[in-house]
């Protein structure tokens, strides 16, 4: 590290803390988790970017959405992304996220996922290659020092447009219905 | 001086904990033929978690539970003397020791159960019952200790080993020594007994629902609690220190061994685990302790 | 003669109380808890008073009945009557609905004041006297719901009448033997015994006292009665009734027999007080780590009372000036901290309508705060964590078995500590932390006068922990009374040749490392608070009162060691027992409480006399 690097981290050592800590949330959504125990274990090693899994949503700050969502998931992915603490990054992995991919006239899948959660980078491919992983992962630094991934920022801003989506797709979500919320 | 050690402690063990951490992230990957974090890799993970915009709670007592298992973990280390810093080992004896190491794991118990969730508790009961599997051996090792100096200083027991290499209480007292490293990895919590923090069977256990600062001061304190527990095993086995930098050299030794035992075995299970710290790491200590006892009189 | 009016004060105010309860509830309650009060502030004020007053003669037996006062009985009856105000005053809301209260409140005073007479007594058969009136009058109380708590209570009076007949025969022995039961001139007169007859007394006495604090295997009482009782008189039970156990050990042991005549009984290893202290290391293991099996909060509880009187009887019978000054002041502690808890889980069954089950409670602490503090103080009390009055107590035991070269009974004192941490950690999981079940939302804190006796106890808990100086002088007056060497302590720490020990520098350690902790924490972003329900339960949304590990909480440990803490001395009672009933049985057929078979029987015998005379002529 260089004497500009070390000025950088001392003016904002959040955002060094947060671009080189990324912890994933161990959360298999859809078929694209097969991707990432290859990325983690020793051959593309994931550790050294500072990526690595974590069992619960409390303790992480970046959620893959690796593969298609179907409906339940959706509700699986919601709660995840609300036990979150802030701040917090999405990153669609694959094409099935972006616009519904290889199910695009599937009944039981959702095609656009940033209508329900804000996603700060997409990653096309059906599946990507563990590379791709480490692009995204090297955007979203870029992304973060520039103050662009704020996607949390969006949610609680516009929090009412996206739950609005997701009321129309899950109407009957514990957290709409007031369910079991003691 | 003395006062000044009181300060220079509690630092000492925070970056040497923090070293530790890094290190055996680093060592562990290296042994599985990557390349691994860089060292210092456990500051970014505190700084990250210390700066989170959002922290969540439970309410007071998870508050409470967590400042208290920090809080137990600094004032233990005040007690254990590194090389020639005493701290305030002249007011609190190896009993003393062993006693003020239930306050951390009564406060994460606390925290643990104040989130209200059932894998905490699965955690926090994994714990208790391994406590009390590695503690049959554990405190038949110590007894052979102090039977053998006759004594419950800590002070003392590491000053009667300085003479010599072979005074060491691992050329005196093979047994027991061998004994407590065996079980050292139960009671710093790495693999094959690091059932508590299962992060695939239990959710991560007791820190389940700890993010952001909780996260980092339980982080902090499991680190602290490695460096006690391996400084108590230096002081007790391998002669403690003539100063900081022999003291500290040992206490890597022992962490860099363990390390590999951790880098390279798979999980006990809770049954396991309990049958085998009972079966031979305590019958080495019960042997131990009876040869100390008939050689010290 | 002050001494005869604070014993004069218990005794007629629990009458004055039973009349009162006929004039009016109020009235009542009131002089229930101005007796109570009375006798303890007088105690207070007159603690380390000497006296020595005869208050009766026994003209056909010419034995005078006398009190005396000493060291001794003035610190076991400023913890009775402490203990007994607390129990008394949380009383007043606990017990307020139920039936036959003029009853209850008579024999609670009663059982307090009798404990004093059992203190105070200066000789053999007014120690016997007040010892039987305690006895009945706990069995009144214990069985004072019915139902089950009246079978608990005749168990108990069984085993507590077969260890009084014990002690009867000792003190018969002993006035056959020296003319005398005068317990400052027994003690002259019993340095010229011979070792075989002091043995039989010890043992007769031994039994008698071991019934009473329950040390194994005469503890088969304890865990049924102490559950059945109500709350606060379990209370009473637990902290200071078994510990007339170890008073009467102490007088006898020590008052009695002096150290001299205790190291003549037995041949080296095998000398009376080596295999007590074995007993004792027994009475320690295997009763904490039945505890951690529990399901029944107050059983968990009861059953640290058998274990946690073996420390006691282990320092006492060890016979070293710590082991000694541990032991005594582990009863202070030890009884503190379970009167503390006792009336926690009096406060939690008054709120939750009888509720018992640990398992079917959870997460209480958000709703009765006060009481989860007191538990947490309880339980810390129980483990002996540093900065609680038991963790000195139980230091000293350690340091004088360690010191003194004993390592298989330290390591049975400190692996009972962890049978305990575990059980009682259980105890305050299952009540106060996890998830709050739906029907216990609306719970409230307990009424003032509830919280009133477990703030004063969690106070003290943490105060005698961090100046154990003030009960450590007292403790040292009594070794010096009964001739042993006392502990010399400071107010916070001890001497460099006992050992190290400075608690105000461990407080101050505790405090620094918790403060730090505290700034780094409020250095950082204040936290959102969540409720209950929004836990981690793998996306989905966690079920309402389904999602409380509370069952099988150490089921990995129960597979391991369950063999080994079945009760198998309650079953060879009960054993006993069948087998003693066909006996009975059999002479049912003999004694049939038929009249006509009675006068049958004499009409024979009369006939056989009749036959024998005239053969005999």
């Amino acid at each position: 590290m260089d004497r500009a690097q070390i000025r950088k981290i001392l003016k904002s050592p959040g955002k060094w803390g947060q671009k080189y800590s990324l912890w994933v949330v161990y959360f298999c959504t859809g078929c694209g988790i097969i991707e990432i125990p290859p990325v983690i274990t020793s051959r593309w090693d994931a550790e050294r970017f500072g990526v690595i899994p974590v069992a619960t949503p409390r303790q992480a700050n970046l959620f893959l959405i690796t593969g298609y969502v179907s409906l339940k998931t959706l509700g699986a992915i919601i709660r995840t992304y609300d036990q979150m603490p802030d701040p917090k990054y999405v990153v669609g992995f694959g094409s099935c996220p972006i616009n519904g991919g290889m199910y695009w006239d599937s009944y039981n899948t959702i095609k656009h996922l940033d209508k329900y959660i804000p996603v700060d980078g997409w990653i096309s491919g059906c599946m990507p290659r563990p590379e791709a992983i480490f692009i995204a992962v090297t955007h979203l630094w870029t992304l973060i020092d520039k103050e662009l991934a704020n996607g949390y920022k969006r949610y609680k801003e516009e929090y009412p447009y996206y739950e609005e989506n997701q009321r129309q797709v899950l109407p009957h979500l514990p957290k709409f219905t007031g369910a079991g919320e003691t | 001086m003395q006062f000044l050690s009181v300060i220079v402690l509690p630092l000492l063990a925070f970056m040497v904990a923090v070293l530790f951490l890094g290190l055996s992230r680093k060592i562990t990957a290296r042994i599985q033929r990557r390349y691994g974090p860089p060292l210092y890799q456990p500051v970014i993970d505190v700084v990250k978690l210390f700066t989170q915009e959002e922290n969540i709670s439970h309410g007071p007592v998870f508050d409470l539970g967590v400042m208290l298992a920090l809080g137990g973990s600094v004032a233990i280390v005040l007690f254990i003397p590194v090389g020639g810093m005493l701290g305030l080992s002249s007011s609190g004896d190896l009993l003393v020791v062993i006693y003020l190491m239930l306050l951390p794991p009564l406060g994460m118990a606390l925290a643990a159960g104040a989130s209200a969730n059932p894998n905490a508790s699965i955690g926090v009961s994994r714990k208790l019952i391994l406590a009390l599997a590695y503690e049959v051996p554990f405190l038949l090792a110590i007894l052979a200790v102090m039977i053998y100096g006759k004594t419950t200083s800590l002070m003392e027991a590491t000053q009667s080993q300085q003479s010599s290499v072979l005074a060491w209480g691992l050329f005196r007292l093979p047994l027991s020594a061998l004994a407590t490293f065996l079980i050292l990895p139960a009671m710093i919590g790495m693999r094959p007994f690091d059932m508590v923090t299962a992060p695939q069977e239990i959710a991560s256990g007791p820190l389940v629902e700890f993010g952001g600062k909780y996260l980092a001061i339980a982080s902090l304190q499991s680190a602290l609690h490695l460096y006690i527990v391996i400084a108590l095993f230096v002081n007790l086995f391998l002669g403690g220190g003539a100063n900081a930098g022999t003291f500290l050299a040992k206490v890597l030794v022992v962490f860099v061994a363990v390390l590999l035992i951790n880098a390279v075995y798979p999980r006990f299970r809770m049954d396991q685990g309990l049958r085998f710290c009972w079966k031979w790491p305590g019958l080495l200590a019960l042997v131990g302790l009876i040869i100390a006892m008939v050689s010290r009189g | 003669m002050l001494v005869a009016v604070i014993l004069s004060t218990a005794f007629l105010g629990a009458l004055a109380v039973y009349f009162a309860g006929k004039l009016s509830p109020r009235v009542r309650n009131v002089l229930a808890v101005l007796v109570a009060l009375t006798v303890a502030i007088l105690t207070a004020f007159l603690y380390g008073h000497k006296a020595q007053v005869d208050y009766y003669t026994i003209g056909f037996l010419d034995v005078t009945l006398s009190l005396r006062t000493n060291p001794l009985a003035w610190f076991f009856a400023m913890a009775i009557t402490g203990i007994g105000l607390c129990s008394i005053i949380f009383s007043l809301e606990y017990m307020k609905g139920k039936e036959r209260l003029d009853f209850y409140y008579f024999a609670m005073l009663l059982v307090n004041a009798s404990m004093l007479g059992i203190v105070f007594s200066g000789d053999l058969i007014s120690l016997y006297i007040f010892w039987e009136v305690m006895s009945w009058s706990t069995y009144l109380v214990i069985s004072y719901k019915g139902g089950k708590a009246a079978a608990a209570g005749l168990k108990y009076m069984i085993m507590s009448v077969v260890g009084s007949c014990a002690m009867l025969l000792a003190i018969v022995s002993l006035y056959a033997h020296y003319e005398t039961i005068d317990i400052s001139r027994l003690s002259t007169a019993m340095q010229s015994a011979s070792a075989g007859y002091a043995l039989f007394i010890l043992l007769m006495c031994a039994i008698g006292f071991g019934v009473k604090n329950a040390i194994m295997p005469l503890h088969t009482w304890l865990p049924d009665a102490h559950s059945e009782a109500v709350s606060p008189f379990s209370a009473v039970l637990s902290g200071i009734l078994v510990r007339m156990g170890v008073f009467g050990l102490l007088l006898i042991m020590y008052g009695v027999l002096t150290p001299r005549m205790l190291d003549k009984l037995g041949a080296g290893m095998l000398s009376f007080s080596y295999i007590l202290c074995w007993v004792a290391a027994i009475t320690i293991i295997i009763p904490t780590f039945t505890a951690l099996l529990q399901d029944d909060s107050k059983r968990l509880v009861a059953w640290h009372t058998v274990g946690q009187g073996g420390y006691m009887i282990m320092g006492i019978a060890f016979g070293t000036t710590l082991g000694i000054a541990g032991g005594i002041f582990h009863v202070l502690n030890y009884g503190i901290s379970v009167t503390l808890l006792f009336l926690v889980v009096g406060a939690v069954e008054h709120r939750t309508r009888g509720q018992r089950d640990l398992n079917q409670l959870g997460g209480l602490a958000k709703r009765m705060p006060l009481t989860f503090f007191a538990a947490l103080c309880g339980i810390c009390g129980f483990i002996g964590v540093p900065l609680t009055g038991s963790f000195v107590s139980k230091w000293l035991i350690y340091k004088t078995l360690i010191v003194e070269g004993y390592p298989f009974l330290a390591f049975a004192a400190l692996i009972g500590t962890w049978g305990t941490i575990l059980s009682v950690y259980k105890l305050l999981h299952n009540i106060f932390l996890g998830q709050l079940p739906e029907k216990y939302k609306d719970v409230k804190e307990v009424p003032f006068s509830m919280q009133l006796p477990m703030i004063v106890l969690s106070f003290a808990i943490l105060l005698f922990g961090i100046l154990p100086g003030i009960p450590l002088k007292a403790i040292g007056r009594i070794q010096s009374s009964l001739g042993l060497e006392p502990l010399q302590a400071s107010l916070f720490a001890m001497p460099p040749e006992v050992g190290e020990l400075n608690m105000v520098n461990i407080l101050a350690a505790v405090a620094a490392g918790c403060a730090v902790a505290y700034l780094i924490f409020r250095l950082c972003r204040k936290s959102r608070r969540v409720p209950q329900s929004d836990t981690y339960a793998a996306g989905s949304y966690a079920p309402a009162d389904k999602y409380q590990y509370s069952a099988n909480f150490y089921e990995r440990v129960y597979q391991v060691i369950e063999p080994y803490v079945r009760d198998r001395v309650d079953a060879f009672y009960y054993w006993v027992v069948e087998k003693s009933e066909g006996l009975f049985d059999g002479i049912r057929k003999v004694y049939t409480g038929n009249l006509n078979t009675y006068a049958l029987y004499i009409i024979l015998f009369l006939g056989l006399l009749a036959v024998l005379k005239l053969a005999l002529r």
